[in-house]
Formats: C-alpha cells, structure tokens, sequence
C-alpha cells in the first residue's frame, strides 16, 4: 500500500466532509472575502456557527441588516473589492433589499447572503420565510437559491464573479437552512458553467475608428464622464485622453473625482444641480463622448430638449446602455479602462498622421462661462450658519485625500459641489437610487475597507435618523469614522421643492432636530463624541477638534441656516435650458455674443 | 408597431421564467404569446416569445434579456423559419401550429 517515500504514519485519509456552512466558509477565504457585514438570526445560525473564531474573516455585527448592506457597498465603492454583508431569512433577507437596490442602480459589486428556511418547509409561509430570490430579481445583477449542499461552493464562487466582472452589481446567495447543515458529498463544481455570461470588454475596432472621425468632424464636443469611469479604474485613462484631445470634461455625480477638479478642462457637474458651465456645455455641444454614462434623466432634464444638437458616442460595458435613453452614433461596447486607451491610441495615431481638428473657439466659450458662473453661495443675512459653508470648509481642511460619503438631498449636492475631488473613490454616495440613510453605515464600509483614510460622513439631520444606528456598531468595532450632520431641521430638499414649486406650504419636510433628538448626547450615548457647532466663527475650530480624535467616531450637530437651497437647478421634468443660476436669475449661455 | 418572436434559450434552472417575465413588466413590454419548452439538451429550455413592438423597443427589450445571466442565445424567428420549427403555441382552442398564428400576424 505505501510506498517507499511515504512518511506518513497513520493511513491516508480523505479529509472529513464538510458540512454546507463550512464549504460556503471556506469558499469565501478562497475567493479572498476578509470582511463580512452582518447579523445572524435562526435560519443562519449553521453559518455563524462554522464562521465563529474563523482565523483571516471578520465579521462585524451591524445594528441592522440595512447597514449590513450599505457598509458592503461603502466597502466596494471605497476598494473595488467587492463588499459582502449576511442576513438571516425573511425580514433579515427583506432588509437587504434597498442596498441591493441601491448597489444595482449605481454598479456597486457585493454580494449578499442569506439563509432561508429549510427546503422542505419553503412554500408553506414557515415562520421567517421570504422568497427573496424572487424578491430581488428586478434589483440585482443576479440571485441563486441553493438548495443543494454540493451547489454551495460554485455558487457563492460564482457569484463573486458575477458581481465584479462586466458591469459590476449585486448578487444574492439564498441558501436553505438544510443545505447549511448537510454534508457536501463527493464531486461538487467549483464553479457555474453560465453559459448565458460573456461580458465583452473591448471595443470593436471599427467603432473605434468611427468614434474618432465623428470627433475629429466636431467643433463643439465634451467628455460626459460617468461612474463606470471609477468602477473601471480609468481615471489615468480618462484624464490622457482629455489631454490630448484638449476636450472640456463634466464628471456626474457618480464620477466626481474620476478627473481632477482642479483640471483647467473640467467644467464640473451636469445635471438638475450641475454647474451651468457643464449644463451649458452639454446643450450647446455637437458631440458627446459619454465614457461609463448613462444619460440619467438628473442630467438629460426633459430629454427632447437635451443636447440638441449633438451626435452621440456612447462607450459602455453594458450593451443595453447604448440607445437606452439616447439615440447613440458610435456605441462603443467595452470596458471603460480598455476602451478609453483604445480610444487614446486611435486618436494619438490619427493626429500623428496629421489629421487636423478644432475645438479652440468651444473651448474658449466653455472657459468665459466658468469665469462667469461659478459655484457659490450667498451667506445667510442673520448672521447664522450656511451649510455650504460648512462643507466648504471640511473639504478645505480635510483635504481630497479622505473619503468623503453622503445621504441624499440638499447636503448631498452641496458635498458634490463644495469639496473638491482630486481623485477616484473618495467620494461615495447614493446616486441612482437615492437612498437616504446611505452615508453612516457606507463610511463604516469604507473605513474597515480604508483604516488608514480619514472617512467623513456629510449627513442631514433626516437622513442621519435612518441609519444613526450603525454608530454603535462602530464605536464597538473600533471604526472611528466622522460624522458631519447638517442640521437644518428640516427635510431640505423636500422643503426646497416645496419652497419653488408648492407655494411654500411646507407638508411634512419640518423636523424639531434642534431638539430632538438631541444629537450630541446621542453620539455619547453611542459612545462617540458629540460635538456642536453652530456659529461660522467656530466651524474651523470644530473640523480640527474632530480631527484629532481616532481613537472614537465622532459626531458634529452643524447647526445650519434653514433656507439655504441648492443652486444651480434644473427643475425637474423641464429642459436643462431652464437652468436657473440662482433663484428666478436665469444665466447667459452668451448665445448673443 | 408590429409583432416579432423571439427564440430565446435558457438555462433549465427553476425561477426563470418568473425572471424573464419580471423582465418585460419591469420595462413595460406586453407579451401576446409564450411558449416554454424543453430542448435536447436538459440543462436548456426555449422560450418563444411574441411581443407587440416597434424596431427601437424590440432592441431594448432584447439587450435587456440578453443581460439575464440565465438567457444563454436570443434569435429573432421570422414566419418562416417559426413556421418550420413547428413550435406548439396553446392558446383557448387548444393546441395549434405556430404556423397558423404566424399567418395570422398579417
């Protein structure tokens, strides 16, 4: 039987079977997962099990599945790595439903796994019991249930896969109690065979080469650089080819510092509250060259109105983009990164042959109008706190090193216009869905992923009162994250619509968060520091209090004009020509001149 | 506006048919007509799908299938060719050949 090199000393066994808990365990340390988001509950409970004291996997318990998922997104959004979070069955897995909403919308690669009942017991309403592969079909990228221990391992394998290659999303893993507990048997696949999955990620030559005619034709082009920019790590990409084709670039909201801010061609943010320079540049171009884009209607506005006078090159990975929400030119499918340097190439290659093209008189007009319209804001005349203000000077202070998240609404916009991007992933929102209460548990994610980064949360007093849960999960795990409430009491982009558009009837959008909750003994109830600040003469001072403490998360109450509003704005539903640079002053597009 | 049927194979697997059908009331495409059914091959299933749609919405709908992870090949059918695959469309008569919806179509 043995041979003559064995020394081995007792006979060869096969290692003993793994239960389905344990190869699913396993299986994540082999396809590299360190951290996991989570909270167990019955139906999980095997998984727990065989996670316990499992050496290289941390799990951080959560306060709420909800955070669970949002923390796997600020994970992913921070590293590119994708972020994991774990639920129980039912209204755990239900829980997990708006992340995984939110990460479908904005391309966000986690995958989420959830237990559910026994398989025997499914379909009779059993206590705990969500069909959420069903439930989360129209809001992931995918979702498995597994029923059958030998499935376990290609499956979760799978799914990572899934979720970071192509356009990355969210995949769900439900797997029944029972396959948890069984025994895998024998000769189970590493890996789905998904015969349906072939994401393309170059570009075709010849579209390529079509998409550099169009723009060496053009007069009037702009780089619409969207999220996927940041998603595919293009950011040198796109900032070569910005440069040697000396085009304006506008960032979305999804791809606020995929090219530096403080670059003489960026013109800034299109959109409902974009800057009227990238506005204007976009409706007066001949030529987008959307680069991981998706022509939200946030940017388009009335989309009969939108650019009219522009071709479109449309580059992105997913194939049902192009054409989706514009009628495309050039459509260029491929992988942002690949399909910019291909881009890069052609174009370089075309000038080096002496192909001639000019966009100099565009460029000059884009260049008046930045001169002209600027973002700014005025201070309140009572002497009282401006929230821009604030942001302002925590982007100042902090510096475009640290990563900045948010919630959404008036504070949302104000981050994405008052702190300066320099640099990819720095900045983490909730852009497609919306989803207030994004910004806590998202810092939590990107400071676990980023231990090293300072992580600021630029949250409003409505959104914070979501999610503010989570800072119990930090100041336990040792996540010392920052949190800057802009305190308004109010909803205020609720308060600001209701301001423009409904008469100043304010329905609903008044919080007392003045009072309550009182958020700095909140915090220390949390066992963070709560600080306060409420006068523009202590701002600075506040910023670097909460600067020099690491070793808690600390929560700041800026307490903020009420009135401030967002500006520039597009109303909603009208032509992005209706830009309106402060309220009921329209800006000159110089179209006379 | 006019009526296309799309050949589409599948991944056999439970769920995917809720998943396409998720698919087109998501997006707001009607079907008149579907067919599922089995393949030679048992991992694959073929659905034959009619839709009712304009060139622009037949494009959108098919590269949303196409990015189902378990639609594995989307083929357009004209008449003909759905005439000779000799598909099974049940409609309230019962059984009848596609053929017969296809000339129906004009």
């Amino acid at each position: 039987m043995s041979t003559a090199t064995s020394t081995a000393t007792s006979a060869p066994t096969s290692p003993a079977p793994l239960t389905g808990a344990e190869t699913l365990v396993e299986t994540l340390k082999r396809v590299g997962v360190e951290h996991i988001f989570g909270l167990p509950g019955g139906c999980i409970l095997p998984l727990y099990d065989a996670l316990y004291e499992t050496p290289g996997l941390r799990h951080i318990l959560v306060r709420h599945e909800q955070g669970a998922g949002h923390a796997a997104q600020g994970y992913a959004a921070a590293t590119g790595k994708v972020g994991v979070c774990m639920a129980t069955s039912g209204p755990g897995a239900t829980n997990l439903v708006t992340p995984l909403a939110d990460a479908n919308m904005d391309s966000i690669p986690i995958v989420a796994i959830t237990a559910n009942v026994p398989s025997a017991a499914m379909g009779s309403d059993a206590f705990q019991e969500a069909d959420i592969r069903s439930i989360t079909m129209p809001v992931t990228k995918h979702s498995f249930l597994v029923t059958d221990p030998n499935q376990i391992e290609a499956t979760i394998a799978s799914a990572f896969h899934l979720a970071a290659s192509g356009r990355p999303g969210p995949v769900l893993v439900d797997v029944s109690k029972d396959a948890l507990t069984a025994l895998v048997t024998g000769d189970a696949p590493l890996q789905l065979a998904l015969p349906g999955y072939h994401p393309r990620t170059t570009a075709a030559p010849e579209a390529v080469s079509d998409a550099v005619d169009l723009m060496l034709k053009a007069q009037r082009p702009v780089l619409y650089v969207g999220g996927g920019t940041v998603r595919s790590g293009a950011h040198q990409e796109v900032l070569e080819f910005a440069e040697i084709t000396g085009i304006p670039v506008v960032t979305t909201l999804m791809a606020r510092g995929a090219f530096p801010d403080s670059h003489p061609q960026h013109m800034g943010m299109p959109g409902m509250h974009g800057t009227v320079t990238a506005v204007a540049a976009l409706q007066r171009s001949d030529l987008i060259i959307s680069l991981g884009a998706r022509f939200d209607d946030r940017v388009t506005g009335a989309r009969d109105s939108f650019a009219p006078h522009a071709q479109v090159i449309h580059a992105d990975i997913d194939p049902a983009e192009i054409g989706k929400n514009r009628v495309t030119a050039v459509g260029l499918v491929g992988d942002a990164k690949e399909t910019i340097r291909q881009l890069v190439n052609e174009f370089a290659a075309r000038k080096a042959a002496g192909e001639t093209y000019d966009y100099s008189d565009f460029v000059e007009r884009c260049n008046i109008m930045r001169e002209r319209y600027p973002l700014g804001f005025d201070e309140p005349e009572d002497g009282s706190l401006s929230p821009q203000y604030v942001i302002q000077r925590l982007g100042e202070i902090v510096g475009s090193e640290a990563i900045y998240t948010s919630g959404v609404g008036q504070h949302q916009m104000w981050a994405s216009q008052f702190i300066k991007y320099e640099q990819p992933n720095k900045w983490i929102n909730s852009g497609g869905l919306g989803t207030m209460g994004y910004a806590v548990p998202a810092a939590m994610g990107a400071k676990v992923a980023c231990p090293d980064d300072v992580v600021w949360a630029v949250d409003g007093d409505g959104c914070f009162q979501m999610t503010n849960q989570e800072l119990a999960t930090c100041a336990v795990e040792g996540i010392p994250i920052k949190v800057a409430i802009i305190n308004n009491a109010a909803l205020g982009m609720v308060r600001q619509w209701q301001t423009l558009f409904y008469s100043e009837r304010y329905s609903s959008s008044q919080l007392p968060s003045m009072q309550v909750p009182d958020f700095v003994t909140l915090a220390e109830a949390y066992g963070c520091v709560g600080l306060r600040c409420d006068n523009p003469e202590d701002v600075d001072a506040t910023i670097a209090r909460a600067m020099e403490i690491n070793d808690r998360p600390v929560v700041v109450d800026f307490r903020v004009h009420q009135d401030a509003m967002v500006w520039p704005m597009v109303p909603a539903g009208t032509s992005n020509d209706a830009i309106q640079y402060a309220r009921d002053l329209a800006p000159n597009f110089g179209d006379d001149e | 506006m006019s009526r296309h049927a799309l050949s589409v194979l599948v991944e056999n697997n439970p769920g995917v048919l809720a998943r396409v059908s998720v698919l087109f009331a998501r997006r707001s495409f009607n079907i008149d007509h579907l067919v599922v059914g089995p393949t030679e091959d048992p991992k694959v299933s073929r659905m034959t799908i009619v839709i009712n749609v304009d060139s622009e919405q037949l494009h959108k709908v098919t590269s949303q299938l196409d990015k189902l992870i378990e639609v594995i090949h989307i083929e357009e059918l004209d008449d003909a060719t759905a005439i000779r695959e000799k598909l099974w469309v049940i409609n309230d008569n019962g059984p009848r050949p596609v053929g017969a919806m296809a000339n129906s179509w004009a």
